[in-house]
This record gives C-alpha cells, structure tokens and sequence, in this order.
C-alpha cells in the first residue's frame, strides 16, 4: 500500500506541477490572441459609457485578472483566482462563474459519454476476443468488418445517420434536448423516463462510434497473445479452456487499460458532433457556443477542464496498473 | 515408484505443415521407442523437427502442421494421435510432462506460480489442491529452491534457472512419468545448465521416469542420456546407446556432427564445421537420402531411394553406404 501512496504523492505533484504549466500557457494564449479580448472588452465598456473604474472592475471579474497593470502582475492575479476555483465569467451566460457553466454542462456530457464508453468498451472487448479465436472463419471476418466499417465512419456522419433513422423513418425516439419540458425535473418516474429516452440516442451513437476501435483493439491484442508461449504451455499442461481463455483475456486486455483511461479523460471534451448534431447541452456543445461567441474566458475555462480531467485519467490508469499488473507493481518496488 | 515408468513406441510417424506449396513434411516416417525408465536424447540443428516430433508426444502439434501417418503409443494411454478433446487434454499433463524451453516464457506474467499450480490441479480435478501445493513446494525444495518462496513469486521475478525448475516442477507435480524435455538447457549459463542436468538425472531416477530430452546440444545428451538419436531433417538417421554412437558415429551426419565439436584440449582447427546447410522444409528432397548433399559417401542409390532404417545390434542407421560397407 505504501508504494500505492508515494506512487500516487509522486503524481499529483507531478499532475499539480503540469496543469499550472497548461493554464500559463491558455492565459499568455488568450491574453495575446489578435485584437487582445480582455482590452478590446474594457473598451467597449468604456464605450458604453462606464467609469474607468467600473470598467476595469467588471473586466477584472470577468477575466480574473485587471486590463491595465503588468502582464506578470495580471498573471499571478488569474493564477490566483485558479487556485479559488475562480476562471472568470462567462460572457454567453451574463453573471454566470466558467465554473458553474462548466459544471452545469458536464452534467449532461458525463454520464452519457461514460455509459457511452463503457457499453463500447464492454461490447467491443468481448466481440474482439471472439473476432480474435474466431479470426480464420466467417463470423471473425464479420466481426473484424464491422469494426473496421463503425471505426472509418466519422461520427458526424454516424450521429446524422442514426437521427434520421430514429427520429424520421423510425420514428421511436425524441429529436434532441435533454427530457421533454411536460415532465417537471426531479426525482420522478416521467422525468427520470423521459431523461433515458432523450440520452439513449447521443449514447448509442457514441458507443457505436467508438465501438469499432475497441474491437480492433482487443482482437490485436488477442492474437498476440495467443501466440505467447504460455498460452501453448497451458494447453501442454492440459489446462482447462475456461481457464486459458481466462489467462487471454486478462493478458490482452491490459494494455487496452490506457486507451480506456484516455478515452475516460476525454470524455469532459464531450463529444463534439454528437452534442450539436442531438442539441444536447454537453460539454462539446458548449466548447463550440464559447468558440462561436468567443467567450475567452469559458474557452479557456473548459480547456483547463479538459487539461485536468486527462492528467487525472492517466494518474487512475497508472495507479490500476499498479494494482492489476504485477510486473508494474515490483518494478517499482525495485526502482524505490 | 519405479515400474510405473511407460514405454513409449512412435512408429511410422509423419508430421506436415501445410504452406503455399502443400503439405510439405518436417517428420517422415520417424520409428523411435523409448524403453520404460530410460533417458533418450533427440539432437538435430534447428529445423531439423526435433521439437515437432516432441510435440507429437502429446498430439500438439500446431496448426498449420499435422500428424499426416503413425502412432504414437504410449503405455497406460494407447495411441495418441487417435486421442481427441478431453481425453487427450487430460492426458496432457497428467501422463506427459512437458517442459519448454528455458528462455520461454511459459508462465502466465500475470499470476503466481502457487496460484497456476492451483490452476492446473483444477483442470485436472485433483481435489486434494492443500496436497497438490505441498508437493509443489516439495518438488521445488527438492530442486535445491525455497518452495514456499517461489510459489508466492511471478514469473518476472525468477531467474532463468528457477523458471526451468518450475517448468519440471510443473510437468512432475500431478505424477506424469513421461517426461518431455525441449531443449532444457538452452539460454542458461554454463553453471545453471549444469545443474539442471543433474536434476533432470536425479528426478528422472527418484520418480521413476521415462524421459525424452531434446536438444541440439550434444554435450546435453551425452551428460544425460541412456539413448541417442540423430535428426535431419525430419528423419532419425542414426540411433543406439549414447556411448556407442558418440564413440563410433556410422552416419555420416553424426560423424560430421560430431567432428565440428570443438576440444577443450587440442587445435581450435581440428573442429571442422560440416559445409553446407540443413535442408528446411521447402528444399529437403522428396525422393532419396536428404543428407546426400552434404555427404562425402554420396552414391547414386542415395538420389533415388530412401535409405532405410536399419538395426545393427543396438544401432539403427539409415544409410545406403553403411548398409554396404556392412554387407561387404
């Protein structure tokens, strides 16, 4: 346990350490885009008719840091505010903190796109250890296709398709939002019910999207291992096949540990053309309104978002490894 | 436990692989018996199908290759070229012993050795599994390890000399009494290998074992083997007593063979390398001998006709020259 704990010391610091780096860098990036966003604000303010003051004031809350005064001094006042969890406010949603847009979003953005990417990362898994055994006959062809089909088609393309089947010609399920505004929100069957109804679409569609690499992946991942020696010295040993298909499935799922973690990580950028194309008020969806309305300050806000939410992907799979690897787990024995 | 050791007779034995231009054979027509309780070493170059021929001991040999003709009988389970399913899985380890290779990889990364003993006990439902790991550790302590230590350990964490012992602990602990070796020693330093030896020695002798060693090493047979025979490609060529086929070679693939050794003692030149290369399985000839080209007795019969294998005494030598030299 104790090389669990300094392992994970060992990251946070690191982690700390690299998303300190990403926001300077996004604040020197929004603080010098052409046309200078925080100036070009206290000038329309000014403009409008404010006090120099109160121009300042309300540029300051809406950036976190003063428009006039040095770069350093509006740097250490924006570094500042992160370490309140203060990112500014968002010019789209008048009086509302980039944190609280941010978390109102990811509400939406969350559990859709991690029930999307667990129900792809289960199928898939499964469906490429029996593409793998099964790589030399027809279903393993069948498989490996669809895998190859589902991951080449960009999810744009799948999300419209899957719209206009679902809501046109088969018409089951709601066009988009997040629940139909009959049922009051809260904690009631209709609600609740109408909640899945309007998620299933954006889901379904993200796991079919991300369904194909994952199949391609572990069915890889398979033959190699089939291939490994122990493999063959199971079967000379007279092992059961319930246990050597256990032996392959732990071994060639390891290293798709990773891909699941990043995928974990990316999941606070949402998913972009999913979002938009069902009008689901996720993450993605806001990305792109603060791109569109350039509102600097969410940009950056979700950026960051994003930034963290990867490091601390990566820090979970490393620390999983440690738990369900052992070669990972001596070798840090080793090394300490 | 002596006299539980089985007798093992392969005759007639063809193994094929299957490749772009058909089904080419790595074995043909192989006729080996392993008398109960004794030590046979197999040597050949790689390629030569020594390691097939081993693997048809359990009737596992891998696709693209299989066993074309023959039998291979062993006491106590019949011909097991005609064993499927779980018959056959459960001969497997049970009967017949096998270790790989020591550079090999043959346990699982991601699980103890204790927990694959339990494992293999499992598959072979042995239910008194407490006793099982006792005689693990036993084994292992026998083989000069901390069983107890070893058992807790992942493969990562053995050396190359203790994966080899666990490898034999492995193929001995649910009492096979055929055991078969490939190559045992190979990738071990000279100390280690050694040692393996006289363990493979001392076990075979304890337990009461009828072993099959495969190598390509010769210094390996002649430490540890009652019998020897010679592979190439795909025939046995030569085989008798250890002693008597190291000391007076007839085929001239096992004088050549024996000749390239070098001496500890003596001129580095006089170890001669045999010119030429073993055939492999898309160049060994279809019809005659398939040592003729490198062979200084080469005659025209050895173009056209198989040589046969013939017994002398204890010797058995496939070769048209001996055979006349013999009758002359």
């Amino acid at each position: 346990m104790t090389v669990i704990a300094r392992r994970l010391a060992g990251h946070l610091a690191r982690g700390i350490v690299m998303i300190l780096v990403v926001a300077t860098i996004s604040f020197f990036i929004v603080r010098n885009i052409p046309g200078d966003p925080v100036a070009a604000r206290y000038q329309k303010l000014l403009e409008q008719g404010m006090s120099p003051e109160a121009a300042e004031r309300a540029t300051a809350v809406m950036y976190g840091f003063l428009p006039e005064g040095t770069l350093w001094q509006q740097y250490t006042d924006y570094m500042a505010g992160l370490f309140r969890f203060d990112l500014g406010v968002s010019v789209t949603h008048p009086g509302s903190p980039v944190t609280s847009v941010l978390g109102e979003a990811a509400k939406w953005t969350v559990l859709p796109v991690l029930a999307g990417t667990l129900l792809s990362f289960l199928v898939g898994v499964i469906m490429g250890v029996y593409a793998a055994i099964k790589r030399s006959g027809k279903l393993g062809d069948f498989l490996a296709i669809s895998g190859s089909l589902l991951h080449g088609v960009p999810q744009y393309v799948l999300a419209l398709l899957m719209g206009a089947i679902f809501t046109t010609l088969i018409p089951i399920l709601p066009q988009g939002g997040t629940a139909d505004i009959l049922f009051e929100p809260g904690f009631n069957a209709g609600y609740i019910g109408s909640l899945i109804e309007h998620a299933t679409l954006p889901v379904v569609t993200y796991a079919l999207a991300s369904y194909g690499g994952w199949i391609l992946a572990m069915k890889s991942s398979v033959v190699t291992v089939l291939g490994d020696d122990f493999i063959l010295a199971a079967e000379l040993r007279g092992m059961r096949r319930s246990i050597i298909f256990r032996y392959v499935a732990r071994n060639a799922i390891l290293p798709l540990f990773t891909i699941l973690a990043l995928s974990l990580g990316l999941l606070f950028g949402g998913a972009i053309f999913i979002e938009k194309i069902f009008n689901y008020p996720g993450l993605g969806f806001l990305l792109i309104d603060s791109v569109v309305n350039r509102d600097y300050a969410l940009m950056g806000g979700a950026f960051l978002l994003i930034t963290a939410a990867i490091i601390v992907a990566n820090i979970l799979a490393d620390l999983f490894y440690t738990v369900i690897d052992p070669r990972v787990r001596s070798g840090e024995e080793a090394s300490a | 436990m002596p006299g539980q050791a089985p007798g093992v007779r392969i005759d007639g034995l063809t193994v094929v692989y299957k490749t772009p231009a058909g089904e080419l054979p790595a074995v043909r027509d192989v006729a080996l018996t392993l008398e109960p309780g004794t030590i046979t070493g197999i040597v050949g170059e790689s390629g030569s199908g020594k390691s097939t021929l081993a693997l048809s001991l359990l009737n596992a040999v891998q696709p693209p290759g299989r066993i074309a003709a023959g039998s291979v009988d062993i006491d106590g389970l019949g011909d097991v070229v005609g064993l499927r399913g779980e018959e056959l899985r459960k001969a497997r380890g049970k009967h017949v012993g096998y270790v790989f290779q020591a550079a090999q990889n043959s346990l699982n990364p991601l699980k103890t050795v204790g927990k694959q003993v339990l494992d293999l006990g499992r598959s072979h439902g042995v239910e008194d599994l407490r006793g099982l790991v006792r005689d693990a550790r036993e084994l292992l302590g026998r083989m000069g390890l901390d069983g107890a230590r070893v058992l807790d350990s992942h493969q990562h964490e053995l050396s190359g000399g203790m994966r080899q012992r666990v490898g034999i602990m492995l193929a001995l602990v649910l009492n096979a009494h055929l055991v078969v070796l490939d190559e045992p020693t190979t990738a071990l330093d000279m100390i280690t290998q050694a040692n393996i030896l006289k363990i493979v020695r001392e076990v075979h002798a304890e337990r009461g074992l009828t072993t099959l060693v495969i190598t390509h090493d010769i210094g390996v047979v002649a430490e540890v083997a009652d019998r020897l025979a010679v592979m190439y490609g795909g025939r046995l060529v030569e085989q008798g007593p250890t002693r008597q086929v190291l000391g007076d070679p007839r085929h001239p693939y096992t004088k050549g063979l024996i000749r390239a050794i070098p001496r500890l003692t003596g001129d580095i030149a006089e170890a001669r390398a045999l010119p030429g290369r073993p055939p492999t399985l898309t160049t060994v000839p279809e019809r005659g001998c398939v040592f003729r080209d490198r062979c200084e007795l080469r005659m025209d019969v050895c173009d056209t006709d198989d040589p046969a294998a013939v017994a002398h005494g204890d010797r058995i030598v496939a070769c048209h020259a001996v055979k006349v030299r013999e009758h002359a």
